[in-house]
Order: structure tokens, then C-alpha cells, then sequence
């Protein structure tokens, strides 16, 4: 059961934030998470302010310039979205693959990269580093949904699907608050726990994210999203690759590989991209990009299989573009 | 008193207590008109258009909401309860916990609430510590989250596998086996080994389940003077009343549980629960209705599950494929108190495969985790699992095909308890299957895969269930009205298996008449007759015969009634569509509504109730599974292409409800043996880790076999009871997750003995595969 808390439905911008200034105060976009997350008592809310009134924050326009993706549109739409589909398939593919058709329709695309972890320890109630406590549950407990990459004092993996593949597709994130707007490069949005293990993201309190900004595809960029769950659907990812490939006459251009499931952060892989940057498609340089992704990777006692489960998923997706 | 017990039914047959035999039974039908039909349920429309009222759908006027407190330690001493803030909350009516002081109204059940219901000392995170009811739900909850209870922490042991080394802690002061090793023995096993030509030896283990029942675990108690109602969610009324009357030191007539709709149990709601207890006791002091529905955070720890199995099997054969040999050895855990944590899992080893020589041992734990509760054939999907393998490997040592290896090793006698089967499926369930998958055909196909990235096999895994068989009590009325409607009075629950229409097919197979224009009352013990609850697969083979005996009592009534009215004999009677008709002589008819006497009367009433058992046989269902794969060896992933279920039930009485449970009993045999596992923070805290559905996974509709065929194998068994029906509805998920297992290891050439199959196990299992050859 959800404590009381005050629900309140701003129609503007600067009604919002003054709204999401106050103490305890929330934002409410879909709810698909946060309404767990208050019943499950990871975090409470005082005052959930609901964006859906807020004009001019829901949908998708394209121009010369790129496409601007509102926080508040549904993952659904980008899913069927053609522009999307066509010039940003990564992210098409991601958006269709969260969750169920449910959670879709009614979770948002800002609600999405700002969703709090799934870690199963920060989800119940363990008072985890994540949560201000002094340990990490999964390093000595059942740790084998934990990141490989990238765990430092907190193991969590990021949860979302499309973080990835905004990251391959080097997307800006424009955030509001009462300071007035910013503009954050995706690699610089989410927070690694090196850094801080209490928070995800670099949003300060009472600001929010307006937007969502994908740069002009060039002609010949390809991209995709591909991850493995336990089930086939209505489950997060062990592991899951966005790639963005630009390819001239069967050589890779320039790669993006940026991978899900396995970090507390959306894990871009150099070590992958540069293997494939220059050369052709072939198995063997596929094999050489896919050992070199797990390069460095520290599995715990229960993940060890996200090495090869990792190569496997990131090799299936290089096949798509030979 | 209020614990699931042993509850032993499933092996040995529930203790029987005879009822008076109206006739003797007649022989089951040679043909039928409706019976064995595909028929749309009778409460289909209600179900699907919401108009059926579960329990947990009930509001009555003034009724309060109550909600439990539970431990959040897997071990611990309640030191003190104090609800003074709580008790000051708005809208909080009652508070009972073992430290609350009791009114009048709670005095005579003090021992029960300081002792049993919230004990002092708690071993089980889940276990429970207090409980309120107040005006809402939320209130409820506030009321909760106001207590303020202290606890000595004490330590714990989460895993059946760390209890018993040395210095473990201990769940009970007598130590953490529950009682010695139940053992069993028959021949000489060192004898068989020798004999052997192979000899194998493999450990198993099985994760625990729980049984996650769309409608949670609860009910609504209300108080008339001293008489108390309670709605319950639950498999069986009578159980449920007759441990609400013990708990509460109330004569039976004075306890009316009523159960007409439940949103399944599989098990876990065969008696009463701990919340319905308090309901009842919620209701007494607040003097007000009280609906107590646990949450699904609470069904996870503390309203049951199937148990962890670790077994080994030592197995002996010889080359021809005769067994020689079966030696098990087993542990589980049935949880923090006696709940059978390893009732069933050695039966299969000792019944299912002709063998002389045979020894099990199993050990029952105790650790500090939620009790387990009957599920879906406890202990058999366990046992399958261990078994099926370990056929399947002798099968690939001697080079044999395990069907064929199957085939050889059938028993037409139950050699536990040394009487034949009235009919044994087990061959047909393996030779028919195997034909009707295409079981040489599709092997040959995954032997084409072996060097592909994504590889088939296929499997089979073969079971029986040691009840199903049915048996007495069961006591059933079905009223004639004067218009010639009916009204079938049964106690029995129908716990969504299609009970009520399959009863109301037996009434209108007997008496020729529409099966929509009978009314069907059950599970009341108010208003029906004594019956068992509806668990062990036995309510078709339990209920339909006195179903039936019921139909045939009233039908002789009407048949005199008519025969005194149309001056005929009445051996030349029969009834047809309605009407009473003759069948030889003059021709003449005269329709059900017609009939003066019964006018007259209103209602003539029939009786039947279930005879017993055929003496010196054994009644038991059979089956076979088969599952063709495709597993991908880059991602682990396991795609079930295809799937067949032979299942041997004796008769079909209804071909939609039977297709339904087969499909039932594979999907949650897939959540088995490839996506639920219980976690437990092992020797770090203890506790539940992932506390809903996203992290206790069942497996959705995508991760079900895309094709999944049924078929049934009705031997026209003419002893097991008047319908000739057995049971299906855990016969149908015993083999199903060895039946993968096989069919992986044909896929990969690798083994993975532990559930569940998930992405990481393969890929582990590829991996240690990949090391051991480049060794
Ligand atoms: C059963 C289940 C399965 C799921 N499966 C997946 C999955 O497979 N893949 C996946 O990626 N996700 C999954 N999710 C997570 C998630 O709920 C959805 O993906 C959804 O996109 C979240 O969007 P929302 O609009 O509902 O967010 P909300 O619940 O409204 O918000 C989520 C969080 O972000 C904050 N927030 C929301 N919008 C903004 C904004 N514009 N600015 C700043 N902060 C904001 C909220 O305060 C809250 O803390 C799943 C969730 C559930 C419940």
C-alpha cells in the first residue's frame, strides 16, 4: 500500500518545475515505474506531479535538423513511428521490445531513461548502497542479473532498453529547470556509481528532462537493438547490443556498439567499434569485435554467462548487416 | 493444527469414511451423447463478463479490511508488540498480535492467538506477528506501518543444503531433520548393480516453486450471533470449515464456509489458512464483516510452495534395457515446520519402470523459510525430473532409443503396493505419443542441426500420479422441479477445471436432458453434502460417479412416477429429450413437466453417493510427454517448437476442459522446469530476494510451446469407477520439464541437471562442455 501522498497536474512548463521544486516532490510521466516504486516503498513521494497536462512534451517532429522526441511520448508510438523506424531503427526496436504492450502504451520515453534500477535487492527492502546503506547485497548474493562491466561499489545493471540505443544513436538529452535549460550529450547523462551509486542520472531535484534529441541520420547509418531476457517478452535484459553502423561499399565507416544488461551505465564498447571501423564484415573481424566487447569484463560468481552471452548477442547483430 | 500437515493423500488415499450405497454401480457407458463432447463451460458467460463473484470480489455492508504484519527476519523472537499508535489511527478497528491485551470477545482464544496464531518466536521471514482491520485497505496498511515491534534477531539458515552441516543454526531446538529418512526397500539393490551392464550415478536438483494464484489467498468472515460465515478462496469448503470449527473451538453447524468461484489454488488452498483464522477472530472483536486478502508479497512467503529437491540417483541396466537397479537418495525441505518437504519424491523411482530392485531414502529439513504446501502433484515433477533424465542418459550409454528403452521396462502391476492397475496407459501414453509426434522423423531432423549455431533435439518423459484415482466420500442430490428443470446440489469445489460442467454433462448424458437447465449449487456447507476437497486430481473420478448414481436415483422415481400415470410396465420407460417415452409396446410419451405426482410434490429428489474402489486394484493415471527444441548455442535461448502430451485420464468426459488442463499442466511444467525459481539471500540475510512478478518469473504466453497437441489414450477402463474416469489435472504437468531436459540434451549433447533451464544454464553448460573437450 501506497502512503498518502498530494497528486497534482501542472498545464505549464514553469508550473512543473515550480511544482517539482518543492521537498519530496516527484515527477509522474507514465507511472509504470514510479507507482511501483512507491508501493514497493524504494523511494516515497510527497507530491507527485503529473506532466500529462503539460502542453508540448508529447511527440515526435522531424526536420533538417535531426528529430525531437517529447519526454512524454509513449514507447509505443516511437515503436510504430516510420521516421523512426527507418533513419533510427535502434531505437524503434528498442521502444517495441520493453516490457509488454501495456507498459508501451502508457510508459513514456523521458520516464524511460530516468527509471530506477531493477536490482532486486534496491527493488525490496534492502537498504543498499544505492539506497544510502553501506553494502552492495549482490556481491555476496544472487547475482546473476548483475553488471559485468563497470561495477563499482554498486553492481546494478541499467535497466532501460532505450538508453542504449539513444546512446549508439548519440542522442542529447534537453533537460529543464528553473535555472532555465540545458542540453546533455547522452554519455554524459547517466551517472556511473564510481562517481555517485545514489542516483542514475545528473538531473538535479525539480528539473526534467523536456526532451529528447536524435542528430540527422546520414544516409547510410544502419542501426539495431537486439536483447536476450529469461522470458521472450515482459522481462529486462541479461544483455542486449545497439549498433549503429555507417557502411561504405561493405566497409564499416564508423561504429557505434553500446550494450544493455551488463553495466550500471549504458556500455559503449570501443574496444568493438574500433575492431570494426575500417574493415568488412566478415566472421572474422565480427569474432575480433565480439571478443574484443567482453575485453575487461569482471563477471561475479552468478554471471559469468553474460561473457558469452554477450558475444552471442552482439555477433547475431553484426550478421543483420552483412 | 493450522499448518498444511503431511497430508499424505496423494500417496496413500485420503482416509475414506464410507457412505451408505444407494445400488451398486452400474458399468460406465459403452456409448454417450454428451460425455467426452467439447462443451463450453456453464459458467463460461459469468466468468468472462465478471459477473461471477469471486471471494476477493465481495463487499458486504460495513465490512472492514484487514491486513497481517509479518516478520521481516527468517528468524527471530517477538520481544514485544506495541500497538498503542496503531489502535490510535483513524479508522482502526482491531489489533491482535500475541502481546495485544485480549477483550472479552478474544479471551477464549487466547492460547490460539498467543501460541499459534503469532507465536513468539517467528522462523520465517513471512511469518506472521499481528493483524488489524480497519475501515479501508489503506487504513489497514497504516495501521500496520504504526506498530512498533521489537525482535531478538536470532541466526538462520535459509538453504536445506547448509542445515545440516555442524554448527548450522537451528530452526527447532530437536535439530534441523525433520524426523529420521524415510526409507524404502524391495529386492537386493548391490545384487541388481552387479548385474548391470552400465551402471550410472547422477545428482539432480529441482529449484522452489511457488504457486502464485491469480486471486491471492484469503477470505471474508462475518459473524451472525455465534454463527460465523466465511467466504473463502479456496479448494475446499468442508476442509476449511472443519478447521475453522477446531481453531476456534466451535461446533461444526456453526461454521458455514462457502466457496463458489476461486481464482486457483493448485494446492496451496486445500484447508484453511492462518489469514482466515484471523478474519474470523478480526470480524469477532470489531464486530463487523472482515475481508482479509493476503498480498502478493505475502503468497510468495508464506502461503506455500513446492519444495527445493536435491536427489541422486544410482541406476543399473543392461544391455538389452532391462532395469536392474534404482537407488535414490533425496533431500528437501518442507520450510520452517512439518509441511512434507519431500512427501512424494522417491514414488516415481519406486513405481513407475518394472524393477525388483529398489531402494529410496529421503530427508526432510528444516530451514528457516515459508512452509511448502501441496502443489500440482507434489514431489512427482521432482522425482520426474531426476528420473526422466536418468533414463535417458541409460538409454544413450546402451545405445538404445529411450523411447523403445521406455517400452521395455513397463508395469501393468503397482509394484509399491503390489496390485495391477484396473487400466495402465503407460505404453500406449509412449507408443502413441511417439507416433503421433513423429518421434523417428523429428529425431532425424535434429541430428541434421548437430553443427549449426542453433541446434534441434527432441525428448520425451513419461509420469504417473499415485492418486487419481478417486474414492469415497461423496454425497450428491439432484432435484427434479415440476417443470422439469433441475438442480445439482454437490459439495464439491470447482476450482476452475471445469468441474460444475462436466457434472452437469453426467446429469444430462443420464437423463437426456439440456445441460443449461440445470442449476448447479456446490461448495457450500451450508446448503451441500460432505465432500473432500477439490486436490490430487480426483474430483472428476470422486464427484461424477455419485453424480451419476444421483441421476440414476431420481431417473427410477420418474420412470414409477410415469409408469403409474401411463399404466405401462415401467421396464418399458426411458427418457428422451425431456419426456418420459416408451420404448416397446404402444407408442406414448408424456414430456417431465406433465408428470401429476410430481406436480403435485414439486420436486422429486434423487441421492447418489460414490461407491468404492474396485477391491485389490490400483487406479492411477498415466502420461507421456514430447517436446521437439531448437536452442540457440550463441544466446542460450530455448525455443519449444513443438509439444505433445499423451495423457492417459480413462475417459474423456469433456474435450475442452480436458484440452484446458493438459495445456495448464505443460505451461506451469515450462514455469518449472525453465523460468520460476524461488531466490533466497543464502547466507547473507535470508530473505526473499524479488518480491513480484517481474523478478518470480511464470512463463507468458510467448514462452509456451507454439504448438501443443493433446492426446488423450482412454483405454474404456470398465472398474476404476461408474464414469471410468481417472484423473488429469497434475498427470498433466509431471513430465513436461524432464521432457524438455531431454530434448535439450539431444539439442546439445550436454546435461543440466539443476532447473531452471534458463539462457545462463545453457550457456554455462556449453561453456564447461567446451572446457572438458579442449582438456
Ligand atoms: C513489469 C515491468 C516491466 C518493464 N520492462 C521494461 C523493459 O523491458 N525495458 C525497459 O526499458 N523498461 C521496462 N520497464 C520500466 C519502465 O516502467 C518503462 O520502460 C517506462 O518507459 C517508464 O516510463 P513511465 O513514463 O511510465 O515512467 P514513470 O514511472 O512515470 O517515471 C519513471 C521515473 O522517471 C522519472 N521521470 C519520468 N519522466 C521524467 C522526466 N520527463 N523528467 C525527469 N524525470 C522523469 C519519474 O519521477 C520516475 O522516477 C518495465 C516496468 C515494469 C513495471
Amino acid at each position: 500500500m501506497i502512503k498518502s501522498f498530494a497528486y497534482v497536474r501542472p498545464t505549464s512548463v514553469d508550473d512543473a518545475l515550480e511544482m517539482l521544486g518543492a521537498d519530496g516532490a516527484r515527477v509522474h510521466a507514465g507511472g509504470t515505474d514510479l507507482m511501483g516504486c512507491l508501493r514497493d516503498g524504494v523511494f516515497e513521494a510527497e507530491r507527485v506531479v503529473s506532466l500529462r497536462d503539460v502542453p508540448g512534451m508529447r511527440g515526435v517532429r522531424a526536420s533538417t535538423q535531426g528529430v525531437t522526441i517529447g519526454a512524454l511520448t509513449p514507447l509505443a508510438e516511437i515503436a510504430r513511428h516510420s521516421v523512426i523506424g527507418e533513419q533510427y531503427t535502434a531505437l524503434a526496436r528498442a521502444a517495441s521490445v520493453v516490457g509488454t504492450p501495456q507498459l508501451r502504451s502508457q510508459g513514456t520515453l523521458g520516464g524511460n531513461i530516468c527509471q530506477r534500477p531493477r536490482c532486486p535487492y534496491f527493488r525490496a527492502g534492502f537498504d543498499c548502497r544505492r539506497k544510502g546503506g553501506r553494502i552492495c547485497y549482490a556481491v555476496g548474493g544472487d547475482n546473476h542479473g548483475h553488471a559485468i562491466f563497470g561495477g563499482v561499489r554498486c553492481h546494478m545493471v541499467h535497466p532501460s532498453d532505450t538508453a542504449a540505443a539513444l546512446t549508439a544513436l548519440d542522442a542529447t538529452v534537453v533537460a529543464v529547470g528553473r535555472a532555465g535549460e540545458r542540453r546533455i550529450p547522452i554519455g554524459d547523462f547517466f551517472v556511473a556509481p564510481s562517481v555517485d551509486p545514489t542516483r542514475e542520472t545528473v538531473l538535479e531535484h525539480g528539473e526534467m528532462v523536456k526532451e529528447i534529441v536524435l542528430p540527422p541520420a546520414a544516409d547510410d547509418q544502419r542501426s539495431s537493438y537486439h536483447k536476450e531476457g529469461h522470458r521472450r517478452t515482459w522481462d529486462f535484459a541479461l544483455a542486449g547490443a545497439a549498433t549503429a553502423l555507417r557502411m561504405t561499399g561493405g566497409n564499416v565507416a564508423e561504429a557505434r556498439v553500446v550494450f544493455s544488461g551488463v553495466a550500471p551505465v549504458p556500455w559503449r564498447s570501443m574496444a568493438a567499434e574500433e575492431a570494426l571501423q575500417g574493415n568488412t564484415l566478415t566472421p572474422e573481424v565480427i569474432g575480433r569485435a565480439c571478443d574484443a566487447a567482453v575485453e575487461g569484463a569482471a563477471p561475479m560468481r552468478h554471471n559469468a554467462y553474460k561473457v558469452g552471452l554477450l558475444k552471442g548477442v552482439l555477433e547475431k547483430e553484426m550478421l543483420r548487416y552483412v | 493444527m493450522i499448518r498444511d500437515a503431511e497430508g499424505r493423500y496423494w500417496e496413500e488415499g485420503q482416509e475414506v469414511f464410507e457412505t451408505p450405497q444407494a445400488a451398486p454401480d452400474p458399468k460406465p457407458w459403452s456409448e454417450t451423447r454428451v460425455v467426452g463432447t467439447r462443451r463450453m463451460r456453464v459458467d463460461a458467460y459469468e466468468r468472462v463478463s465478471g459477473t461471477a463473484e469471486y471471494p476477493s470480489d465481495l463487499l458486504l455492508p460495513g465490512m472492514l479490511y484487514g491486513a497481517v504484519l509479518r516478520s521481516p527476519h527468517p528468524h527471530a523472537r517477538v520481544l514485544s508488540v506495541d500497538a498503542t499508535a496503531a489502535e490510535a489511527l483513524p479508522g482502526v478497528r482491531a489489533v491482535i498480535s500475541g502481546f495485544t491485551p485480549l477483550n472479552a470477545a478474544l479471551r477464549p482464544h487466547e492460547q490460539l492467538i498467543r501460541e499459534t496464531l503469532f507465536g513468539p518466536v517467528r522462523r520465517f521471514e513471512g511469518e506472521a506477528i499481528a493483524a488489524v482491520a480497519a475501515d479501508t485497505p489503506y487504513h489497514a496498511h497504516d495501521a500496520l506501518r504504526a506498530l512498533k515491534v521489537e525482535y531478538e534477531v536470532r541466526p538462520f539458515v535459509s538453504d536445506e543444503r547448509d542445515a545440516l552441516a555442524e554448527g548450522a543454526p537451528l530452526v527447532h531446538e530437536e535439530g534441523n531433520r525433520v524426523g529420521d529418512a524415510s526409507t524404502y526397500a524391495r529386492g537386493d539393490v548391490a545384487a541388481g548393480f552387479a548385474e548391470a551392464d552400465v551402471v550410472l550415478e547422477e545428482e539432480y536438483r529441482t529449484e522452489c516453486q511457488i504457486h502464485v494464484p491469480m486471486e491471492t489467498h484469503g477470505c471474508v468472515a462475518s459473524w451472525d450471533g455465534d454463527t460465523l460465515t466465511v467466504w473463502e478462496s479456496t479448494q475446499g469448503v468442508f476442509p476449511v470449515q472443519a478447521g475453522v470449527a477446531r481453531g476456534l473451538g466451535m461446533p461444526l453447524s456453526r461454521v458455514r464456509v462457502i466457496g463458489k468461484y476461486m481464482g486457483g489454488g493448485f494446492g496451496s488452498k486445500l484447508s484453511m489458512g492462518d489469514y482466515t483464522l484471523m478474519a474470523a477472530l478480526l470480524a469477532k472483536v470489531s464486530a463487523r464483516p472482515v475481508k482479509l486478502f493476503i498480498t502478493r508479497e505475502e503468497t510468495l512467503l508464506s502461503a506455500g510452495n513446492r519444495p527445493p529437491s536435491n536427489t541422486r540417483i544410482k541406476a543399473g541396466v543392461k544391455r538389452d534395457g532391462t532395469l536392474t537397479a534404482l537407488d535414490l537418495s533425496a533431500t528437501g525441505t518442507g520450510g520452517a515446520y512439518r509441511a512434507g518437504g519431500t512427501g512424494g519424491l522417491d514414488f516415481l523411482v519406486r513405481e513407475l519402470y518394472r524393477c525388483s530392485n529398489v531402494r529410496t531414502e529421503t530427508q526432510d529439513i528444516y530451514v528457516n523459510a515459508g512452509p511448502a504446501r501441496a502443489m500440482r502433484a507434489p514431489g512427482y515433477p521432482q522425482a520426474a525430473w531426476a528420473l526422466e533424465q536418468m533414463m535417458d542418459a541409460l538409454a544413450e550409454a546402451i545405445e538404445m532409443d529411450p523411447v523403445a528403452l521406455r517400452l521395455k521396462n513397463i508395469s501393468l502391476v503397482s509394484q509399491v503396493r503390489g496390485r495391477p492397475y484396473t487400466t495402465t496407459g503407460l505404453e500406449a501414453c509412449i507408443r502413441d505419443g511417439a507416433e503421433a509426434f513423429g518421434w523417428e522423423a523429428a529425431k532425424a531432423r535434429a541430428e541434421a542441426t548437430r553443427d549449426a549455431p542453433v541446434r534441434r533435439g527432441v525428448g520425451v518423459a513419461a509420469a504417473m500420479w499415485g492418486a487419481g484415482g478417486g474414492g469415497p466420500p461423496a454425497t450428491v442430490i439432484l432435484k427434479l422441479f415440476s417443470d422439469g428443470s433441475l438442480n445439482l446440489n454437490l459439495g464439491a469445489s470447482d476450482i476452475g477445471t471445469g468441474t460444475k460442467t462436466i457434472m452437469a454433462m453426467v446429469v444430462a448424458e443420464e437423463l437426456w436432458v439440456d445441460p443449461d437447465t440445470i442449476q448447479i449449487e456446490h461448495a457450500d456447507t451450508g446448503t451441500t453434502q460432505y465432500a473432500t476437497a477439490s486436490g490430487g486430481s480426483k474430483t472428476v473420478p470422486t464427484e461424477s460417479p455419485a453424480v451419476r448414481a444421483a441421476a440414476l436415483d431420481l431417473k427410477k422415481q420418474v420412470l414409477e412416477i410415469a409408469a403409474a400415470q401411463l399404466g405401462v410396465d415401467v421396464a418399458t420407460l426411458a427418457l428422451r429429450e425431456g419426456k418420459v417415452v416408451t420404448t416397446s409396446g404402444p407408442s406414448q410419451e408424456v414430456p417431465l413437466a406433465r408428470l401429476n405426482d410430481l406436480r403435485r410434490r414439486g420436486v422429486v429428489v434423487g441421492v447418489g453417493y460414490r461407491g468404492p474402489n474396485p477391491e485389490g486394484k490400483m487406479v492411477n493415471p498415466f502420461a507421456a510427454h514430447f517436446c521437439e527444441v531448437e536452442v540457440d548455442t550463441r544466446t542460450g535461448r530455448v525455443e519449444l517448437v513443438r509439444f505433445l502430451a499423451a495423457q492417459d485420464s480413462g475417459r474423456v468426459m469433456n474435450r475442452t476442459t480436458y484440452d484446458n488442463q493438459v495445456h495448464g499442466g505443460v505451461t506451469m511444467g515450462v514455469g518449472f522446469g525453465m523460468t520460476e525459481k524461488r531466490v533466497l539471500d543464502r547466507g547473507q540475510t535470508g530473505r526473499l530476494v524479488g518480491h513480484g512478478w517481474t523478478d518470480y518469473r511464470i512463463p507468458t504466453a510467448m514462452d509456451v510451446p507454439t504448438s501443443l497437441e493433446v492426446l488423450p489414450i482412454d483405454l474404456g477402463d470398465r472398474e476404476a469407477n461408474s464414469t471410468g474416469a481417472k484423473g488429469l489435472g497434475e498427470p498433466a504437468t509431471i513430465a513436461t520439464a524432464p521432457a524438455i531436459a531431454n530434448a535439450v540434451h539431444h539439442a546439445l549433447g550436454v546435461r543440466i541437471t539443476a532447473t531452471p533451464i534458463t539462457p545462463a544454464a545453457v550457456l554455462e553448460a556449453l561453456a564447461a562442455q567446451r572446457q572438458e573437450s579442449t582438456r
